[in-house]
């Protein structure tokens, strides 16, 4: 594979040809906000978080654009602001509201993309909808699904895809009540629990194995 | 309903279509308007005859407000809940249509009389507040005009 150089943020940073301006940055060590993204899995820019300025100003997503020699890119600017942070704010408002007792708290991308970009917490507070807790889904004898931390990247969904050939999850309804379910499907899953592995944030929860059995 | 009705009215659907996966929707439709909603036999059948996973029939399926998944009641009575609607009491109205049929909002009755729902819009805001009955429009809607027309079940036959 080809080396070649790219500007990120006014630095000349190593980049192999055919990988992501996202993975070239993180490989970097320069953190871009990212949800949708996952190592090997086709990417669906699904989040819109991790955008990034090209040198004309356009706004592009970084976890699917391929690097071409001589980029230059920013990662941080007003209108990158302007155009993420309504989004980390609308997704976190429809999120559980404490951290604390979270399984996935301290491993979990939404909390670093919100250290990142410093967000307000008592600003999204004001924007929160009434509380209507809805109630944890038991997937299989194997994990189970808290619609309440679900952001909605289908990184399950693919993953099940990139698998087993077809994915046995699919997101279910429209809106902020979308979830992801197995419709019926559950007693194919043969219990990879890659996907539980995967999901950014504690969405899907291995339940204790040896209980299961 | 009866299940081998079902299957032999599911095939005949879908012997009037093709198998591509743009068809999914069309389909759908026609299921849903012979049968009132989306029987879990038929959503099988379809699933087989396009070759896509029965998860993926119902995450369209779902997607939609016109699909139902369970059977609805022979009056569907739906409350608009728009803007205008929710301005000039829709809210009181649902509460007092809840009461008075005792279901409440998306619930059908046991013996499938009613299905009570509410949308985001009818279309007719100058009406507000409206409910439909089927295909029965009713404007300027009061909690108490809204009870009697329950109460007062001849009226509601005429419409049914
Ligand atoms: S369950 Fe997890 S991996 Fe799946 S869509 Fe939700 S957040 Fe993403
Ligand atoms: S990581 Fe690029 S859009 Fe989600």
């Amino acid at each position: 594979m080809s080396k070649l150089t790219i500007n990120i943020d006014g630095k000349e940073v190593q980049a192999k040809s055919g990988d992501t301006i996202l993975e070239t940055a993180l490989a970097a060590g320069k953190y871009i906000p990212h949800l949708c993204y996952c190592p090997g899995l086709k990417p669906e820019a699904l989040c819109r978080l991790c955008l990034v300025e090209m040198a004309d100003g356009e706004l592009i997503t970084s976890c699917r654009v391929p690097v071409v020699r001589g980029m230059v890119i920013k990662t941080k600017s007003p209108a990158i602001d302007r155009a993420v942070r309504p989004t980390v704010e609308l997704l976190i408002k429809y999120h559980h509201e404490r951290c604390a007792g979270c399984p996935a708290s301290g491993h979990c991308e939404l909390q670093t993309v919100m250290s990142h970009l410093k967000i307000d917490r008592k600003r999204v507070r004001r924007l929160r909808p009434p509380p209507a807790k809805r109630p944890i889904d038991v997937m299989n004898r194997c994990f189970d699904y808290d619609p309440n931390r679900c952001i909605l990247c289908g990184i399950c969904i693919r993953t099940c895809e990139a698998i087993h050939g077809e994915s046995l999850l699919y997101y279910i309804g429209r809106g902020h009540e979308t979830k992801v379910a197995f419709y019926g499907d559950e007693k194919k899953c043969e219990t990879c629990l890659k996907c539980v592995e995967r999901c950014p944030v504690g969405t899907l929860l291995a339940k204790n194995l040896i209980e299961a059995k | 309903m009866d299940a081998n009705l079902i299957e032999t009215g599911t095939k005949e659907i879908l012997s009037t279509h093709g198998k591509g996966h743009n068809k999914l929707v069309p389909i759908l439709l026609d299921i849903q308007e012979s049968f009132g909603y989306l029987p879990e036999n038929s959503v099988r059948q379809v699933s087989d005859f396009l070759n896509v996973r029965i998860g993926q029939v119902y995450s369209v399926a779902s997607f939609y407000k016109r699909f139902q998944l369970t059977p609805i009641g022979k009056r569907r009575v739906t409350v608009c809940r728009g803007t205008a609607c929710h301005i000039r009491g829709a809210p009181q109205i649902v509460t007092e249509i809840e009461n008075t049929i005792h279901l409440k909002e998306g619930e059908t009755s046991a013996d499938l009389e009613y299905t009570l729902e509410t949308v985001a819009c009818i279309g007719c805001c100058a009406l507000a507040p409206v409910i439909t009955v089927n295909k029965a429009v009713y404007g300027a809607m009061t909690p108490r005009t809204a009870k009697e027309l329950f109460n007062d079940s001849s009226r509601g036959d005429k419409n049914a």
